[in-house]
C-alpha cells in the first residue's frame, strides 16, 4: 500500500513538473498564439542553471557555487528568462510555422551546447552530485517523494494563481486580441512586438523553472534529459487538456503523463514475460490511439477555452 | 483407451515431470526482478535482444529451481530512451512491484538518474551491462550510490595499470601525450597512476585537442625533457600526426600505444619500421570453456549468432544477480548487494551459464560452499566501486607489422589491482 502512495507521490510530481511547463506554452499558444516548437530548450536551461547555481565545487567545470535550493529556482528563471529574451528578440517578428522552425532549431542547439560545453556542462557525462532538497531530513524515499510533491502542489498553485491574475488583467486582453487578430490590435495602438515578446519570455521562464524542479527531483542533469520528444509531450498535454485555459494545461499533463507511462505498466502486467520485449511496441501505439481518440471526441481538449469577452459581461457559449 | 482416459495420464504424467524437476519447489511464491531497457525509440534494436537475454537467464533459473525455491518473475519495462520514462518506470518497478533487484538500463543518461533517485535512495541493487560513463565509479567512491551499482562492463581502468606495468618494466622515465577526452584524461590519468607506483617517472604529461594539422607544441614540450620513451593515448589519425612530427624532431624511436592506435592506418601514415618494437594494450577477446558454451545456448536458443552487442555482459548482469539472490539468506537489495562479491568469488568452485551451470551453483550454495561465476563474458570480478576488470590484449610491431604478444588475464589484471592497491 504504501508502495502505491510512493510511486503515486513520484509521478504526481512529474506530472505537476510538466503542468508548469505546459501553463508555459499555453501563455504562448494557447493565449498569444505563439506557435513555441523549442520548449525543451528552455526546460533545459532551467535544467543547467539550478544545477550550476546550486551543484558541488568541481575543479575542472565553471560554476558549482552550491547555494540554497530557491536561488537556484530563481537561476532558473533568470537564466531562461535571458535565454528567451535574446530568442525573442530574434525570432518575435515571425509568423506561426516560421517560428516554430527557428523554435525547434534553437532547442536542438541549445541541446547540442549541452553536450559540448564540457567545462560548464560536463558534456554528455552530465552533472553528479545535485543533492536533492532537504533529501536527509527524510528516512525514506516515501517522506522525500510526499514532501517534495507537497512542494509542487504549492509551486502549480502559485504558478496558476499568477497566471490567472495576469490573463485576466488588461494586459491578458491584449494578447487574446492579438491571437485572435493581430492587425486589429495594431490598429488599436497596442505595440504587438512588446506584448509577443512579453507573453514568450513568461512562458520559457516557466518551462525553466519546471527544468529545475525536474533536476531537483532528480539529483542529476545530462544532455540526455532534453531530447526533442520532451517538447511534443508538453504539447500533447496542452492540445489534449485544452489550450487556453490553464486548469486544463495542468489536467492534460497529468492525463497525458499518466497515459505515457500507465501503459507501460499495463503491457507488462497483461502480457506474459515472453511476449513482453515485442509487447513494448504496442505501448506506443496505445499512446497513439487514446491522444487521437480524445481529441476526436474532445476536440478542444478535456477542458476547453471559457469563452468570455471580459470577466464582466457574459455570452452564451455558443 | 479412450480419448480423455489419455488426455487425464500424459496431464498426471507431465505434472509429476514437473514436480520431479523443481523438487521442494513451493509452486506458489515468485520473487519479482526488475529490468529497464530501452525497447523503442533510437536504442531500441540494441535493446531488444539484451532484453531478451535478461529473459532467458531468469526462465533458465526457474528451470533450475528457482530462488529461495520460488519463481522468479522478470518484469521488464520500455524507457523508450528518454531518462524520465526510464525513472518512472523503475520507481514503479520498485514501489508498486517492490522488486529488491533492477537490471538495466543500457545508456548512462538513464542509467544515473534511476540509480541517483529511485535504486540508491529505496536500497535497491542495480546492475547494468552497458553504461560506461566513470560518473558511476565517482558516485562509488563519494559513497552516494551505497555500494549498490554494479556493471558489467569493463572499464578502462584494465588497460590503464597494464599500459602503466609495460611501461615501467621497460623505460624509467617518459613522457605522456594524451587526446583531451573523457577517453583520453581517464587514461592518462590509470596509466599514471599506476606507472609511478610501479616506480616510473613521468617527466611531462601533455593533452592535445583533436584534428589539428600540426602537433608541434606538445610533441616539442614532451620531447624537451629527453624521456626515454614516449607514451601516446591517442585515435589514428590524430596519433600518426604526433608520431611523425616526434620522429623528425629526433625523439627516441620507443612507444607505448594506447587501443585505438592499434591500426594498420596508423603503421602505413607513419611507416612501419620507425614504428619497430613499439608496444600497446587493447581490450582481448573472451574466450574460455564458459563463453563457448554460452555462445553454443543461445544459438540453440535464439536461433541467432550472439554477437549482438551487449548480450553476453547481460546475460552475466542477470545471472549474477539471481545468483546473489539465491545466496543471500533474505532477498532484500541490501543482502543481494552484499552477496554479489559472494557469487564471484575466485576461491568458490566454478560454475557456468545454463540451467545446468544454475543447478550446480544451486546446490552448492545449498551446502553452503562458496561458488565463482564464470559467465558469458568469462570470469567476473566486481572492484570495491562494482566495476570489473577485463582481459588486456598486449600487441607489438615486428617486422612491419601488427603482431600479439600475450594476453594479461582478468585473474592477472586483479593481481596487477591489488599490487597497486597495497
Amino acid at each position: 500500500m504504501m508502495g502505491y502512495v510512493s510511486y503515486l507521490s513520484f509521478f504526481l510530481t512529474l506530472a505537476l513538473i510538466y503542468g508548469i511547463a505546459t501553463m508555459g506554452l499555453n501563455m504562448q499558444w494557447g493565449f498569444t498564439g505563439l506557435f513555441n516548437a523549442g520548449v525543451v530548450g528552455f526546460f533545459a536551461i532551467g535544467g543547467y542553471a539550478y544545477a550550476i547555481v546550486i551543484g558541488p565545487d568541481r575543479p575542472d567545470l565553471v560554476g558549482g557555487f552550491e547555494l540554497p535550493f530557491v536561488i537556484g529556482l530563481l537561476g532558473a528563471l533568470v537564466f531562461s528568462a535571458l535565454a528567451a529574451l535574446i530568442v525573442g528578440l530574434a525570432t518575435m517578428r515571425l509568423r506561426s510555422h516560421y517560428l516554430a522552425i527557428s523554435t525547434f532549431g534553437i532547442a536542438l542547439t541549445i541541446q547540442l551546447v549541452a553536450l559540448n560545453f564540457e567545462s560548464l556542462t560536463a558534456g554528455n557525462l552530465g552533472l553528479i552530485g545535485l543533492g536533492r532538497p532537504l533529501e536527509d531530513a527524510f528516512d525514506t524515499p516515501l517522506g522525500f517523494n510526499l514532501f517534495y510533491l507537497g512542494l509542487m502542489v504549492v509551486a502549480t498553485l502559485v504558478v496558476y494563481g499568477a497566471l490567472q491574475l495576469i490573463l485576466h488583467s488588461p494586459w491578458g486582453r491584449v494578447l487574446r486580441a492579438i491571437r485572435e487578430d493581430e492587425e486589429a490590435a495594431v490598429s488599436l495602438g497596442k505595440n504587438v512586438s512588446r506584448f509577443r515578446l512579453e507573453a514568450f519570455v513568461i512562458g520559457c521562464s516557466l518551462m525553466g523553472l519546471a527544468g529545475a524542479f525536474y533536476v531537483g527531483s532528480i539529483g542529476y542533469i545530462s544532455p540526455f534529459d532534453f531530447l526533442p520528444i520532451v517538447t511534443f509531450q508538453i504539447w500533447t498535454m496542452l492540445i489534449l487538456g485544452g489550450s487556453g485555459n490553464n486548469r486544463g494545461a495542468i489536467l492534460g499533463a497529468i492525463v497525458v503523463w499518466g497515459v505515457w507511462t500507465s501503459s507501460g505498466w499495463l503491457i507488462s502486467t497483461i502480457l506474459p514475460p515472453a511476449w513482453q520485449v515485442r509487447g513494448a511496441a504496442s505501448q506506443v501505439i496505445l499512446i497513439g490511439l487514446i491522444l487521437v481518440l480524445t481529441l476526436l471526441y474532445r476536440p478542444r481538449g478535456l477542458i476547453g477555452e471559457r469563452v468570455t469577452v471580459s470577466s464582466g459581461a457574459r455570452l452564451d457559449d455558443g | 483407451m479412450t480419448t480423455r482416459t489419455w488426455a487425464l495420464a500424459s496431464t498426471v504424467a507431465l505434472a509429476a515431470l514437473a514436480t520431479g524437476t523443481t523438487g521442494a519447489q513451493a509452486q506458489d511464491c515468485t520473487i519479482p526482478l526488475g529490468a529497464v531497457f530501452p525497447l523503442t525509440g533510437a536504442n531500441g534494436p540494441i535493446g531488444e535482444p539484451i532484453a531478451e537475454t535478461g529473459r532467458w537467464a531468469v526462465e533458465q533459473m526457474n528451470e533450475a529451481g528457482g530462488v529461495h525455491g520460488c519463481e522468479v518473475e522478470y518484469l521488464l519495462r520500455d524507457t523508450q530512451g528518454q531518462s524520465a520514462v526510464g525513472v518512472d518506470a523503475a520507481r514503479n518497478l520498485v514501489d508498486v512491484q517492490g522488486v529488491p533487484a533492477l537490471l538495466g538500463a543500457i545508456s548512462s543518461g538513464v542509467s544515473l538518474p534511476i540509480l541517483t533517485s529511485v535504486t540508491a535512495p529505496a536500497e535497491v541493487v542495480q546492475v547494468s551491462c552497458c553504461s560506461s560513463s566513470p560518473s558511476f565509479t565517482e558516485l562509488a567512491e563519494s559513497g552516494e550510490s551505497g555500494g549498490f551499482f554494479f556493471r558489467t562492463l569493463p572499464t578502462s581502468r584494465a588497460q590503464g595499470v597494464v599500459l602503466g606495468n609495460i611501461a615501467s618494466q621497460n623505460y624509467d622515465q617518459v613522457s605522456v601525450i594524451y587526446i583531451n577526452t573523457d577517453y583520453g584524461v581517464n587514461l592518462a590519468q590509470e596509466f599514471q597512476q599506476a606507472y609511478e607506483a610501479w616506480g616510473g617517472t613521468i617527466l611531462e604529461s601533455v593533452a592535445y585537442n583533436q584534428e589539428q594539422a600540426s602537433y608541434r607544441p606538445e610533441v616539442n614540450s614532451a620531447l624537451a625533457a629527453e624521456p626515454d620513451a614516449l607514451v601516446l593515448i591517442a585515435f589514428p589519425v590524430d596519433g600518426s600526426t604526433i608520431l611523425r612530427e616526434w620522429i623528425s624532431f629526433g625523439g627516441p624511436q620507443e612507444f607505448v600505444l594506447s587501443n585505438a592506435l592499434r591500426s594498420d592506418d596508423v603503421l602505413e601514415a607513419v611507416g612501419a619500421q620507425f614504428l619497430d618494437g613499439a608496444l600497446g594494450v587493447d581490450n582481448a577477446q573472451v574466450s574460455g570453456p564458459s563463453v563457448e558454451s554460452f555462445n553454443a545456448d543461445y544459438q540453440a536458443a535464439f536461433d541467432a549468432d550472439p554477437n549482438r552487442p551487449g548480450i553476453h555482459i547481460n546475460y552475466d548482469a542477470a545471472a549474477v544477480t539471481l545468483l546473489a539472490m539465491a545466496a543471500a539468506p533474505e532477498v532484500t537489495g541490501p543482502a543481494i548487494r552484499d552477496h554479489i562479491r559472494v557469487v564471484t568469488d575466485p576461491e568458490g568452485e566454478e560454475v557456468y551459464p545454463g540451467v545446468e551451470g544454475f543447478s550446480r551453483a544451486l546446490e552448492l550454495i545449498e551446502a553452503g560452499e562458496p561458488i565463482r561465476y564464470v559467465g558469458a563474458s568469462g570470469p567476473i570480478s566486481f572492484d570495491e566501486n562494482g566495476d570489473v576488470a577485463g582481459p588486456v590484449l598486449i600487441w607489438t610491431v615486428t617486422d612491419g607489422a601488427l603482431a600479439e604478444d600475450r594476453v594479461i588475464t582478468v585473474d592477472e589484471v586483479n593481481a596487477l589491482f591489488d599490487e597497486l592497491a597495497q
